[in-house]
């Protein structure tokens, strides 16, 4: 129970928290005050002076900023007084002088908190008869944001933003006095992973998106919570459409999640959703590629195909991109009608399903704020994970410790107390020499015995032994007072490994291994086959050599995705029927016999489970294109015609079934997510135990020799369908790079912006990098010009000749 | 007696038309001849041009916000920097009203900020299909001299002129609401301008424009 | 009794008061080895305490006072403000050019004082000349070993550094100051906390004016008694007052305060130019309120007693007006200084002086409208409630409400002429 002062507002007496701001008090004792620049996740600047109240003090009452006092016991406040009001009018009426008032035109038109406040406590009307400053307008700061430097109120809401919070100071204001505007820097573009949320920020129509512009007026949107899909943070957002389209996906503030922040590929990648080339029909191969069929037509020849093989011979890849619900429908559908074991919703770019789904201790990404000190063994989070960045970053500004290790350099260096750098391929080694105490880890062991720790463990690169994040696991698990998150980005993956798409799970955190349990299921299911099934590398290893005969895609491209392109290209030819539930003709559902058209983020409703175990809803915000339809309702379609019952038709049934045969979600019914929490999502198990524990121990990994190694990190904006189909960032896509230490490159020789082939295929522009170690090469993943790079530990590379 | 009655029976009913033989006529030869309508009649709608042609529409959606029917559709789009439609940043893409659902009640009127939704006098709406009475910005928007578009405006029954007798109405609900501000005025038109006179305010406490 | 502390050597020797060799026969450096040799820390600032000094950057804090609250973290800053951009002042710059090393032995006397081994002068990016002199003068201080490391053996180290200002007025707020010495907008800071406590890069900091610390040395050597003996009691000391405008004598006058305004312009000041009459005069600098000759000529030159009065000495800037002075014109400028030297931080004062400035300039052109006064009075009312003194506030630092001053004076007392001025209204319509 914090500790609480008692204040007067209004000649009321409130018991408030201690330690708080006035204006935040205030309001949580229902006495609203106006502001413009107070806004609860930034440092107060007293700027906008609009929340002046009367304080009585020992020369009788003032006029203070209620955003930057703090509230002391017996403090008397007046927020009603004639001098408030006049200086309120006062206020109000200096901001609009210079305010354009171009209103009908403005994007904030109708949510405007200068509208909305000017109504409750302006002035009426104004006395201003001067001319008006003027700027041209609006001008763009990033490819994303434009600025209309004459609506501005010089809030400072961005700066603090993009500074404080995103850690990318490239906003600042320039001139003085009446002349003062908000600015980029000369040739530096406010090019954040961020900039979106300052339009959100932003108290009147001075930073507008460039894909909202104009588009609808906030009278005519629907609103819709839910979460995104970019990551598997699962940022609360609301989607926002209007006549039947997504035009805007704004941050909800979840306090236990994103707080309101949102990157912007959460922001903006919702237009792929209604791109041209979505899937809208149902597609068969015939003599001359594809042609569209009808659904019954398509699911006839689907479940007649999955029919004719035995269950060992079919596999299933993906399901990441879906719903909880969709996921299980999809592990029942392959375990109990297809007979199959065969499912895997990683590309064999994850992790270990027992170590993501089901490791202890986990934490919390709220746990971040409590822990002393912050231990991150894994990708960059600013590419992969961009709101757990954010949360990393506000847990450092408020004092935790941050220690960093990689392979090259990442985001959260800059703000890093310790940043352990390794060669790609030798992190055995150097986590061995750091779990000891070695000389050389001094500092960054001492802040990890100094708990709370939370360590954020995932796998650096797809070039990286998935081993080496157990190991990491192991090292954290053995501090004391330590919890565990593990860094899987695709969207839902943490809910699909929880309903059991993966070899050696059931759905509900359960060992394929727990025969009791297993028994229990088959009970429900009516068939369960027993056993491990085979991991997506050895199911397109089998393909490729005939072991196996038909796979369903779901959402997945292994093709750009997986490890080694070249086998799942390989795979996906040598399979004898391939079916893809997918949105778009990718480079693997290309080589599909039927591709059925599926529903995606935005379209379809049910639930998710994010990197901490939280389950929330997702709500459909639009209809699905064409003909789409969710995988639960097509897959209960097919099983119908393969003579089963999967009761999937309705989510809710699915819902309701989870909670009844998977452990780990019992009680995670739409009833208990929908009135029962508040709305945040709440954390599975609800009560009790884990039903399988999985305690990491360091192992200890085969440390890779070669001349150059490769680390093959993410990228934000990657060359990934999704973000092709999404106008507003496709052009951000990442171009192929290779980083080298310019010792490296001089042994090559190379200098900067020549040009190397890799593997003798990729040929790419050389960046000099004294961050990455020597030894080793970096290369990012699935952008502009490595589509198809096998993530190997070693790669081949030779200057061009002439390249440059 | 009744063969008497029954023989005048039919002489009885002209009675009622005998009596107003001799008085004025009420109804009109329409569609040859048409009634005087009030002034503020509310008749079907017009977009309105700028003299220089411009489309006065800012595609601010303002007046389907306010429509109590729901009868209109409009979308906004960035006006082309070398060839804009309307004054400023936006112009109305698309701008359509479905008169059958409207209830010509002109609170799209009021609500507009540029004056480029007006009502005329012209009520001569029928049409043959459900489709044809959603008006598009075609049928709305005025010729660039200014003449109102009209579906059928060659018939020689069609008074288009009509059409332009809104504008009074119009002034009339201008500014503070009030018919005294017709033609005056009541805001800094251009910024910058040091030439121009101080304007008056819009409350009902200074009356006027007379600065000048 | 002494009558001047910090013109002396410079009316002497007016060729080489800058130089170290000059400073040092006229008796410079003394009150340092003084200090040092005989002095403990604590008892060099009891004297400070005891002279009643108050301070002559504008505020008129206690100087010993502002010193008591230096907070006790390590390291600890001496900051002097020498960014002198009040118009019509120019004491500073007269200080800092004509005896540089007056102000150094200062700095060092009171940083040994205080504990403080890390000195900044921040001077105003016009004052070149300044700088350059007070360069040459720290060269000069170090090689004889009255700065740098272990000064004259005592083991107390101090290293001063010069810092030129960009030329805004706003980096004469203390705080605004610190943020440009950071390498920051020139943005005054929201205090608490005072700079005291974290001032410079966030430690405690103790920020005097140029004057004040240029007293220091003086007060070392005669005791802080002897200080609090010039002048009145509340006003203890001299004041260097910057005399400009209609007057005979303008100029620099260093003076004990307690006489009246009357003596001041008439005797040391010679008088209105021409002969002319006398209109009104600003005691303190463009940001005080004006005063008149009808009620103010015979009140007193004391802080207290100006105060009482409705305005302030200041940084010492008197500018005096004479009967031609067209006082819309006087006012528009005054406004036109601050609208443009306003940091553009608070809504009232970055929006509210533009716009005062428009009016008046609308005034001046012929174009005003009988209304204009009052909007005038309501506007700087909304800057600087109830337009009392000292003013309230509705902004971060006092720049705002000082563009207030000239208003509120002008429409005070001179009403009618603001009104001659508007345009007739019949021959308008006529």
């Amino acid at each position: 129970m914090p500790d609480t002062v008692s204040i007067n507002i209004n000649g009321v007496a409130h018991d408030v928290e201690a330690g708080q701001r006035l204006i935040v008090a205030a309001e949580s004792v229902g006495e609203v005050i106006p502001r413009f620049c107070h806004h609860d996740k930034l440092e107060p600047v007293g700027k906008c002076r609009m929340c002046l109240v009367e304080v009585e003090g020992p020369r009788g009452k003032v006029l203070m900023p209620s955003c930057t006092l703090l509230v002391s016991d017996g403090m008397v406040v007046d927020t009603e007084s004639a001098v408030v009001k006049k200086a309120q009018e006062g206020v109000l009426e200096f901001l609009l002088i210079n305010h354009p008032l171009d209103c009908p035109i403005c994007d904030k038109g109708g949510e405007c908190p200068l509208q909305d406040q000017t109504m409750q406590w302006g002035p009426g009307e104004s006395r201003f008869v001067e001319a008006k400053r003027n700027f041209e307008k609006p001008i763009p700061v990033s490819d994303v944001v434009l600025l209309d430097r004459e609506r501005c109120v010089l809030c400072d809401r961005c700066v603090r933003a993009a500074d404080d919070i995103a850690g990318d100071p490239l906003l600042t204001f320039i001139d003085r006095g009446n002349h003062v505007q908000i600015q980029t820097f000369p040739n530096e573009p406010f090019s954040s992973y961020f900039s979106g949320n300052t339009v959100q920020l932003c108290p009147v129509g001075a930073l507008t998106s460039v894909d909202y512009r104009f588009k609808a007026r906030p009278w005519d949107l629907g609103h819709t919570r839910s979460v995104s899909f970019v990551d598997t943070v699962h940022s609360s957002v609301d989607a926002q459409t209007s006549r039947g389209k997504l035009v805007r996906v704004y941050g909800i503030e979840n306090d236990r999640v994103n707080e309101g922040w949102l990157s912007d590929k959460d922001r903006f990648i919702f237009s792929a959703v209604h791109s041209p080339d979505r899937v809208t029909a149902p597609l068969v191969r015939g003599d001359d590629g594809f042609e569209e069929a009808s659904w019954s037509d398509a699911m006839a020849l689907v479940a007649s195909r999955l029919g004719g093989y035995l269950g060992g011979e079919v596999g299933a890849i993906g399901g990441a991109n879906n719903t909880n619900e969709e996921a299980y429908t999809l592990a029942k559908f392959m375990r109990s009608v297809v007979g199959s074991s065969n499912l895997d919703a990683q590309l064999g770019d994850g992790l270990n399903p027992h170590l993501a789904a089901t490791v202890t201790p986990r934490a919390t990404i709220d746990d971040l704020d409590r822990a002393a000190t912050i231990f991150v063994w894994g990708p960059d989070l600013k590419e992969t994970l961009p709101v757990l960045y954010l949360r990393v970053r506000k847990a450092v500004r408020n004092g935790a410790t941050l220690v960093v290790a990689s392979p090259a350099g990442t985001g959260l260096d800059a703000i890093a107390a310790h940043v352990v750098r390794y060669r790609a391929g030798s992190g055995s080694d150097v986590l061995r020499k750091f779990a000891s105490g070695d000389k050389g880890y001094e500092g960054a062991r001492e802040a990890l015995d100094a708990g709370p720790v939370v360590g954020l463990v995932g796998r650096s690169s797809l070039a990286e032994d998935p081993m080496m994040a157990e190991a990491a696991a192991g090292v954290v698990r053995s501090l004391p007072d330590s919890k565990l998150l593990t860094l899987l980005t695709r969207a839902n993956i943490y809910g699909a490994l929880d309903m059991g798409l993966a070899p050696n799970l059931l759905p509900g955190r359960v060992s394929t291994a727990d025969d009791e349990h297993a028994e229990m299921l088959e009970d429900a299911w009516g068939h369960l086959p027993r056993g491990t099934g085979r991991s997506t590398t050895q199911m397109l290893e089998d393909l490729a050599s005939g072991a196996m005969r038909a796979m369903v895609l779901v959402g997945a491209d292994p093709v750009r995705d997986c490890p080694d392109p070249g086998l799942a290209q390989r795979a996906l030819e040598a399979a004898e029927f391939v079916v893809a539930f997918d949105a778009f003709v990718t480079d693997s559902s290309i080589h599909a016999d039927v591709i059925l058209p599926a529903a995606v983020w935005g379209e379809v409703s049910g639930t998710a489970t994010n990197l901490e175990g939280r389950v929330q809803e997702v709500n459909a915000s639009v209809r699905p294109a064409g003909q789409a339809r969710s995988l639960n309702a097509a897959l209960d379609d097919i099983a119908h015609l393969m003579g089963v019952d999967l009761r999937a038709a309705k989510v809710a049934d699915v819902t309701r079934e989870i909670a009844a045969v998977a452990p780990a979600y019992a009680g995670i019914t739409p009833d208990h997510l929908t009135f029962e929490s508040d709305g945040d999502g709440v954390i599975v198990p609800l009560e009790g135990e884990q039903p399988l524990k999985f305690i990491p121990v360091e192992v200890s990994v085969p440390v890779v020799t070669s001349r150059l190694t490769l680390h093959f990190p993410d990228a934000l904006y990657d060359d990934g369908v999704w973000n092709r189909n999404a106008p507003t960032i496709a052009g951000l896509a990442r171009q192929a790079e290779a980083r080298l230490h310019p010792r490296d490159a001089s042994m090559l020789p190379v200098h900067e912006g020549d040009i190397v082939s890799i593997e003798e295929r990729f040929v790419m522009p050389v960046t000099l990098d004294d961050t990455v170690p020597v030894g080793s090469i970096v290369v990012p993943r699935n952008v502009v010009g490595t589509k198809g790079l096998t993530a190997s530990t070693s790669v081949k590379v030779e200057a061009v000749e002439g390249g440059a | 007696m009744t063969w008497i009655s029954d023989l005048l029976g039919p002489f009885k009913g002209f009675a009622v038309t005998m009596r107003q033989v001799g008085k004025p006529r009420v109804t009109r030869k329409y569609p040859q001849e048409k009634r005087v309508k009030p002034p503020r009649f509310h008749g079907r709608h017009v977009l309105n041009r700028y003299e220089d042609g411009m489309e006065k529409c800012i595609g601010c959606e303002l007046c389907a916000g306010v429509c109590p029917a729901n009868c209109i559709y409009v979308r906004g789009a960035d006006n082309p920097p070398d060839n804009p439609v309307s004054p400023g940043e936006r112009y109305g893409f698309v701008y359509e009203i479905n008169m059958l659902r409207c209830i010509y009640c002109a609170m799209c009127v009021e609500a507009c900020p540029t004056e480029a939704i007006t009502m005329t006098h012209l009520f001569e709406m029928s049409v043959t299909s459900k489709e044809d009475a959603i008006y598009t910005k075609d049928e709305l928007l005025v010729d660039p001299d200014g003449t109102p578009n009209h579906p059928q405006a060659e018939s020689p029954l069609i008074d288009v002129k009509e059409l332009r007798l809104g504008d009074g109405w119009m002034r009339a609900t201008s500014s503070a609401g009030r018919a005294e501000y017709e033609g005056v005025v009541a805001w800094t038109p251009q910024a910058r301008n040091p030439d121009l006179p101080v304007e008056a305010g819009q409350s009902a406490e200074s009356t006027g424009g007379d600065d000048g | 009794m002494t009558d001047r502390i910090l013109t002396v050597r410079m009316e002497a020797h007016p060729s080489d008061s800058h130089t170290i060799d000059r400073y040092v026969k006229t008796g410079g450096y003394k009150a340092l080895r003084k200090a040092l040799k005989k002095m403990k820390p604590e008892a060099v600032a009891a004297e400070v305490n005891a002279s009643n000094i108050r301070g002559r950057g504008g505020a008129g804090f206690p100087m010993g006072v502002k010193w008591g609250f230096l907070g006790a973290a390590e390291p600890r800053y001496l900051v002097v403000n020498c960014d002198e951009s009040e118009p019509g002042t120019f004491n500073d710059r007269q200080l800092v050019e004509r005896d540089p090393h007056q102000l150094l032995e200062g700095i060092a006397i009171s940083s040994y004082a205080l504990g403080i081994s890390r000195a900044f002068i921040y001077v105003r990016g016009e004052y070149a000349r300044g700088a350059r002199r007070l360069q040459r003068a720290i060269d000069e201080a170090k090689e004889a070993g009255y700065l740098g490391e272990d000064i004259l053996s005592s083991g107390f180290s101090l290293d001063v550094t010069i810092h030129l200002g960009g030329g805004a007025y706003i980096c004469g707020e203390e705080t605004a100051l610190l943020n440009s010495l950071e390498g920051r907008r020139g943005e005054p800071r929201l205090k608490p906390p005072f700079p005291a406590i974290a001032g410079l890069y966030a430690k405690p900091t103790i920020v005097n004016n140029v004057e004040s610390i240029s007293n220091v040395p003086w007060i070392t050597l005669n005791g802080g008694l002897a200080y609090a003996d010039i002048g009145p009691d509340r006003s203890a000391g001299t004041k260097m007052l910057s005399i400009s405008g209609h007057i005979n004598k303008p100029g620099n006058h260093e003076i004990v305060m307690g006489m009246t305004w009357r003596e001041l312009i008439y005797d040391i000041g010679g008088g209105i130019r021409d002969g002319n009459e006398l209109k009104a005069w600003i005691p303190g600098g463009a940001s005080s309120p004006w005063f008149v000759p009808d009620k103010h000529l015979d009140t007193r030159v004391e802080l207290d007693e100006v105060g009482a009065n409705g305005s302030m000495i200041g940084a010492g800037a008197v500018v005096v007006m004479d009967e031609t002075t067209n006082v819309v014109a006087a006012a528009h400028s005054i406004v036109r200084f601050f609208a443009h030297e306003s940091c553009g931080q608070c809504t009232p004062c970055r929006e509210g002086t533009s716009w005062m400035e428009d009016i008046l300039a609308r005034i001046m052109d012929g174009r005003g409208r009988p209304e204009d006064i009052d909007l005038l009075m309501d506007v700087s009312d909304n800057i600087s409630p109830g337009l009392s003194w000292p003013p309230a506030m509705t902004t971060i630092c006092p720049l705002g409400p000082s563009a207030t001053a000239p208003v509120a004076s002008i429409v005070r007392y001179f009403r009618d002429e603001i009104e001659a001025m508007m345009p007739n209204k019949e021959a308008a319509n006529a």
